[in-house]
C-alpha cells in the first residue's frame, strides 16, 4: 500500500463510521406506531360502519325484519323475557366512540392545526390543480357530527327499532345530524381504505390504482344511495 | 401545407413577475401574446418572449429536453418542466405561469431548487456508504447484478426538478418533511447492495413524522413527476420495511 492508498483507505473508514447511525432510536419508535395504528383503527371502522349501514338498512325489508335485528343486536335470544339487554348497544357505542377517539387523535398529527399549515393547505389547494390532496373536509365534519350520534344513541339504545328510530329522525329532526353525517363519513370510510391500501403498496402499478379509485367511489355511491332509502323509509314509521 | 395552416394562433401567456432583489417590486400577473410556431412547447414560448418582448424575464432552463430538470413551474395549475409542454395541448391557447411554491424564489418563474436539492441531500446523507472492506481500493468489487443495476438506474433517473416538492400538500404543511424525491433517493441507496447502511440507519432519518410516517398518501408525487418515477410504490416499500423493522 501506498501513502496515498493508505490516505483514502483512511478517509473511507471515516466516513463510514462518522456517517452510519448504529445507536438505537428506541424513543422514536412510537411514531411507527402512530402510523400503523391510524390505518388499522380505520380499516376496522370502516368495516364496522359498512356492516352498521347494512344491518340499518333492513329497514328497507319492513319494520319486522328491522325489529329482528335490532332484538339480535342486544342479544334478546339470550334473555327469557326476549327483550334483551340493551345496555351491549350502548357498550358498542362507547367502544367505536373510544377508537374513533383514537383514531382522530392519531390523524391529528398529520393535520394542519395550525393558522401556518392551513394558510399553506389553502394556498396549495388552490395553486396546484391535484384530486387525490382535495379530499380534506370529511373528517372534520366526522369529528363534530360523530359524538352526538354516539350519544345519541348510546343514551338510548332501548329506542333502536322501527317506530323509535323513526321518531328520532323525522320528529326529532336527527335528519338534520344523519345527512350530513352519512354524506361525509361513507366518503371518508371508501377515500381512508383505498389510501391505506395504496399507502402500504396494495396497488404495483397505476392502472390498479385507477381500478381502486372506481371501486371507491362505487362504494361511497352505493353506501350513500343506502344510506338515504333507509332514512326515508323510516318516514311512514314517524 | 397551406399558408393558412402555418399561420399560428394567437397565445395568451399569463405570467407571475416578482423580483424580491428589486426594491418596492410587489408581485403581479402580467400578460404576453405571442404568435404559435409548429412543435411550439412553453420553453421555446418563453425564450421568445424574452428573446422579443420582455429581456427582464427570469426563467431557469440548461437542456430543454427533460434531462436538467431546471424548468419546472407550474403550468396551468399543474407543476411540470417547461420543456415538455407543448402549447398545442391547450386548446384555449390561453397559459398560466407561477413559480414552483415551496422554494426559494429568485424571480419571476426562477425559484432555488438547487439549494433544497443540496440540502437534502446532506440532512439523507444521499451518497453510498461503502462496506469497510471496500475502503480497500485494491479490492475488486463484487460485480451487481443486471436486475440490481435495472432497479437502481430506475431511481437514479431522478433529475431533482422539484416537481414532486411542489406538488406535495404535506410538504407545504410541514417545512422539514423530506418530499417524495428524498424518500427516492434514500430508496435507491437502500436497495443498493454496495451500501453498508441497515434498516436501522434508515429508520434513523425517516423512520419519522418528516419521512415516511408523515406522507399521507396524497399522491401529488406521483401524479405529477415528469419522470414518471415510480413514487407511489417506493414509498409504500419503504414505509412496509421501516414499519416491519418495529418486530
Amino acid at each position: 500500500m501506498t501513502i496515498n492508498d493508505s490516505a483514502i483507505a483512511e478517509s473511507t473508514t471515516n466516513t463510514i463510521t462518522t456517517t452510519s447511525t448504529k445507536i438505537k432510536a428506541r424513543g422514536r419508535r412510537w411514531i411507527a406506531w402512530l402510523d400503523i395504528s391510524q390505518s388499522l383503527s380505520g380499516v376496522i371502522l370502516a368495516l364496522f360502519l359498512w356492516t352498521h349501514l347494512v344491518l340499518v338498512s333492513s329497514i328497507l325489508l319492513g319494520g319486522d325484519a328491522m325489529s329482528w335485528v335490532a332484538g339480535l343486536m342486544e342479544l334478546s335470544f339470550l334473555s327469557s323475557d326476549g327483550h334483551g339487554y340493551p345496555w351491549i348497544v350502548s357498550l358498542i357505542a362507547m367502544g367505536i366512540g373510544t377508537l374513533a377517539f383514537i383514531h382522530a387523535l392519531v390523524a391529528m398529527q398529520k393535520l394542519p392545526l395550525s393558522l401556518k399549515q392551513q394558510l399553506a393547505l389553502r394556498k396549495q389547494m388552490s395553486a396546484i390543480k391535484h384530486g387525490d390532496t382535495q379530499l380534506w373536509v370529511t373528517g372534520v365534519i366526522i369529528f363534530v357530527l360523530l359524538p352526538v350520534h354516539l350519544w345519541l344513541i348510546g343514551s338510548a339504545p332501548e329506542t333502536i327499532g322501527p317506530s323509535g328510530s323513526a321518531s328520532r329522525i323525522w320528529n326529532d329532526g336527527v335528519w338534520l345530524l344523519y345527512l350530513p353525517l352519512l354524506l361525509s363519513v361513507e366518503l371518508h370510510a371508501a377515500i381512508g381504505i383505498y389510501r391505506v391500501a395504496i399507502k402500504w403498496g396494495a396497488a404495483r402499478d397505476l392502472n390498479t390504482r385507477a381500478r381502486m379509485k372506481k371501486i371507491k367511489n362505487i362504494i361511497s355511491v352505493v353506501f350513500v344511495l343506502i344510506g338515504l332509502a333507509s332514512l326515508l323509509a323510516f318516514l311512514p314509521y314517524a | 401545407m397551406n399558408l393558412i395552416e402555418t399561420k399560428g394562433r394567437s397565445l395568451t401567456f399569463n405570467i407571475f413577475r416578482y423580483d424580491p432583489q428589486e426594491a418596492g417590486d410587489k408581485p403581479k400577473m402580467v400578460k404576453y401574446q405571442i404568435e404559435e410556431t409548429p412543435g411550439m412547447t412553453v420553453f421555446i414560448a418563453l425564450n421568445m418572449l424574452r428573446e422579443h418582448q420582455d429581456t427582464s424575464l427570469q426563467f431557469d432552463f440548461v437542456c430543454r429536453a427533460g434531462i436538467c430538470g431546471s424548468c419546472a413551474m407550474v403550468i396551468n395549475g399543474l407543476p411540470t418542466l417547461a420543456c415538455r409542454t407543448l402549447t398545442k395541448n391547450y386548446p384555449k391557447g390561453e397559459i398560466t405561469l407561477m413559480p414552483l411554491p415551496g422554494f426559494e424564489l429568485i424571480g419571476d418563474l426562477s425559484v432555488n431548487t438547487g439549494k433544497f436539492m443540496r440540502e437534502l441531500a446532506e440532512r439523507l446523507k444521499l451518497w453510498l456508504h461503502p462496506m469497510s472492506e471496500d475502503a480497500d481500493v485494491h479490492r475488486l468489487e463484487t460485480p451487481m447484478s443486471p436486475q440490481e443495476a435495472a432497479k437502481l438506474y430506475e431511481l437514479d433517473r431522478c433529475v431533482e426538478c422539484g416537481v414532486c416538492v411542489s406538488a406535495c400538500a404535506t410538504k407545504q404543511m410541514r417545512e422539514s418533511f423530506v418530499g417524495a424525491v428524498g424518500m427516492m433517493k434514500l430508496a435507491r441507496f437502500e436497495l443498493d447492495s454496495r451500501d453498508s447502511r441497515t434498516t436501522e440507519d434508515f429508520y434513523h432519518v425517516i423512520g419519522n413524522q418528516d419521512g415516511v410516517f408523515g406522507c399521507m398518501t396524497l399522491l401529488g408525487c406521483q401524479d405529477n413527476c415528469p419522470k414518471d418515477l415510480p413514487h407511489m410504490q417506493q414509498i409504500a416499500y419503504l414505509r412496509r420495511k421501516m414499519a416491519m423493522a418495529q418486530f
